[in-house]
């Protein structure tokens, strides 16, 4: 840096020869940032700028590939259809309940998996690596591996239930039942992640503040709610923010457990997009609800930048 | 390590040459089979095009096991205009929606001016499923119904004749498993997973009633009609016929539950029988198949089944592909097919044809089944149709909704699509 300020006079004095090959062999300061700038800004422009544009461009045509007509500006009737569809509303009210259901849920129990791997083990690896797994296992294999433990007739789940004396449930055969096993899929593959991340946090925790309470006679529960936690919030933030935008993105354990069954009770704002767009071809319609999917994770995500702004 | 280098450069360099020169020679044609449907014997029956076409090599690719998971990949292929491959096997329902989006070629020059004769070859419905405004887009590959399987062997010890209607039958139904007293017994399967098997779930006794979902293009909705049958359907769960979880039957959970022995009738389509018949089946020589039953007062129906070759419009060997095509949809592997495989012919002679009859001797009566199926509603939106059809039947059966609520919804919807 220091070198970079020191020469920069110089390098202005031989850009006033305004020489365009001058210029490109000393670069100023301003040009050599747009020149170092560029490829990273050519690149986010190519695979994000460009596909939003297109996808907001879309969402106003009627672009239907089934249809054998070519696409035509319409412009807001996406939209307008989407507000008397009951599919759309049913999939969002479903998506926001996911979100509002398993976010917490994952935070409890990646907290409570945190502080237990936290624990001083004597071998740390074991746990931490039983702590990875749910997280590495791709969403769809975590949604086919729960959609057998929850099958009525041969799965693990209702197994024990009829151990306990409890006749089985069949989970995929009411809405209630099914949207259940699916929040507590969601919970248990999610929550891992919840874990690594304030577990990080955890260990940035100095020791003396514990000992500290020790000596002036804190229990733990104290220690717990008065230097844990207040200690563990900005890892909480990160670990919700990215955890809420995952879940209003809800997608493969649904697709995999119940195909948003019974009927299309559980099926997921990211289900109806890819089924407009992947089955139905209707590229137009599935950009329209893409966006508005969009433009709720935008207003989450703002609001909790908002928070970690006026916390800092 | 330096002789390893170079004799693995030499090889390269060798396989380069050869596959170079290879290529010029021959044409390779990728075919994509539906993986439920044989396509073990499918690749014997394309071993004999490659013995006549030297110049010609066929690869077989398959993979999904229902028609959705396979549209789901074809409907991506084609989207992306990939030329990887050549020829695909399509459902009945689809050939009129990817003419729709322009993903195959029609077959019209090849066959030349009597394309009309050529189509009066086949079955009346798939002369009429492959042909949308004069253009033929995709040709016959074997044909199918559905048909009501039973349990021979119990019907007779309890003296039941198979059933014309479906009240007949659940009076069979509730007979037989109240004399066996077995838990494991269902009295019936047909399918009530959200799969394209409930569309037809849902039609048989609508259509049953004589009443069509579509005519002209134009909906033509029989609110009453609609309720009971899903109604009907729902009572043979309520009345502990079929499986209290029905709602996650899929068409092979149904063959396979047959096939195990818990199952006294099923709905099922004609490739249950070759499996019913195996030596792995706890059924083997058990097993009747008849038309399905009516409503009381109505007619029998089925639903049309069967399945077309397409010509994808983005591959680089269109004619050679079409010309495979016309091979593989003639009367010759219609019959092979038929022999080795239990596939329900296209053409109508071969279900009489003295081999064939020898192989799978109820064919004979399955033709007049497959003349009077009936055919989904042909629209380019039938993905859409077929999703609110479905949906709807899943949700009564689980009792998510009543057969008055899922008639309305599905009327609701349907509008929207067939507007």
């Amino acid at each position: 840096m220091a070198v970079a300020s020191n020469t920069s006079p110089m390098i202005r004095k031989s850009e006033s020869a305004s020489q365009w090959w001058t210029r490109w062999l000393d670069p100023s300061e301003r040009t050599l940032a747009v020149l170092l700038l560029l490829p990273a800004a050519l690149l986010l422009s190519l695979i994000i700028v460009y596909p939003v544009v297109r996808l907001v461009w879309t969402s106003f045509q009627n672009l239907s590939l089934t249809s054998g007509v070519p696409a035509k500006f319409s412009g807001l009737e996406n939209y307008a259809l989407m507000l008397e569809d009951p599919i759309f509303w049913e999939a969002t009210w479903n998506t926001v309940l996911i979100t509002l259901i398993t976010v917490p849920g994952a935070l409890v129990f990646g907290l409570a998996l945190a502080l237990m791997a936290n624990l001083p083990f004597k071998r740390k690896w074991p746990v931490r690596l039983s702590l990875l797994i749910p997280w590495a296992l791709p969403l769809s294999f975590a949604g086919l591996i729960f959609a057998w433990f929850f099958h009525s007739e041969y799965g693990v789940v209702n197994d024990i239930l009829r151990r306990v004396g409890i006749s089985g449930i069949i989970w995929f055969n009411s809405a209630g039942w099914a949207f259940a096993a699916i929040c507590l899929t969601i919970i248990w593959k999610t929550s891992s992640f919840m874990a690594l991340i304030i577990l990080a946090g955890l260990q940035t925790i100095p020791r003396s503040l514990y000992e500290a309470a020790d000596v002036d006679g804190a229990g733990r529960l104290r220690q717990f709610f008065e230097i844990t936690l207040p200690l563990l919030k900005p890892a909480i933030v990160v670990a919700l923010i990215f955890r809420t935008i995952t879940a209003l993105q809800t997608f493969d354990i649904p697709f995999t457990m119940t195909r948003g069954g019974p009927g299309t009770s559980t099926s997921t704002l990211a289900m109806y997009i890819h089924q407009n767009t992947v089955d139905f071809l209707d590229l137009g319609y599935g950009s329209a609800l893409a966006v508005v999917m969009f433009a709720i994770s935008m207003c989450v995500t703002t609001v909790y930048l908002r928070m970690i702004r006026t916390k800092g | 390590m330096k002789l390893n280098r170079s004799l693995t450069l030499l090889l390269a360099g060798a396989a380069m040459t050869l596959t170079a020169s290879a290529a010029s020679a021959q044409t390779n044609l990728r075919v994509f089979v539906s993986s439920q449907h044989r396509p073990d014997v499918w690749r014997k029956a394309f071993d004999m095009y490659e013995a006549k076409n030297p110049s010609v090599k066929v690869t077989i690719e398959t993979g999904g096991n229902t028609s959705e998971a396979q549209a789901q990949y074809l409907n991506t292929i084609m989207t992306a205009k990939d030329a990887s491959l050549d020829v695909m096997i399509l459902d009945v329902i689809r050939p009129a929606q990817y003419a729709a989006a322009g993903w195959t070629v029609a077959f019209n020059d090849v066959i030349g001016k009597d394309a009309d004769t050529y189509m009066k070859r086949y079955l009346p419905a798939y002369a009429e499923a492959n042909t949308v405004d004069g253009k033929i887009v995709a040709l016959p590959a074997f044909a199918d119904a559905m048909f009501l399987y039973y349990r021979k062997d119990l019907l007779e010890k309890y003296g039941i004749e198979a059933p014309k209607t479906w009240d007949e039958l659940t009076a069979a139904a509730k007979k037989v498993m109240e004399g066996e007293k077995d838990p494991n017994l269902q009295g019936l399967s047909f399918q009530g997973k959200a799969i394209e098997g409930a569309v037809c779930t849902f039609l048989l006794p609508y259509w049953s009633m004589g009443k069509q979902l579509v005519s002209n293009g134009k909906l033509n909705f029989d609110r009453e009609a609609a309720v009971k049958s899903l109604a009907m359907w729902k009572g043979f769960v309520d009345q502990g016929v079929a499986k209290k979880n029905i709602s996650e039957v899929a068409t092979d959970d149904t063959r396979k539950e047959f096939q195990a022995g818990n199952v006294l009738f099923a709905v099922n389509w004609s490739y249950a029988w070759g499996q019913f018949q195996g030596a792995d089946s706890a059924v083997k020589d058990k097993v009747g198949v008849v038309k399905l039953p009516a409503v009381k007062g109505g007619e029998p129906a089925s639903c049309l089944g069967g399945w077309e070759w397409g010509v994808s419009a983005y591959s680089n060997n269109k004619t050679e592909a079409q010309k495979f095509v016309q091979f593989a949809s003639s009367p010759e592997v219609s019959e092979f097919m038929a022999i080795n495989a239990a596939l329900l012919p296209q053409f109508g002679e071969v279900y009489t044809d003295a081999d064939v009859t020898k192989a799978v001797p109820w064919f004979a009566s399955a033709r007049p089944v497959v003349e009077t199926a009936k055919t989904r509603p042909v629209t380019p939106r039938y993905n859409e149709v077929s999703d609110i059809i479905r949906t709807t039947v899943n949700a009564v059966l689980a009792g998510t909704s009543t057969p008055e609520q899922g008639a309305e919804q599905m009327e609701g919807r349907l509008r929207r699509v067939l507007r």
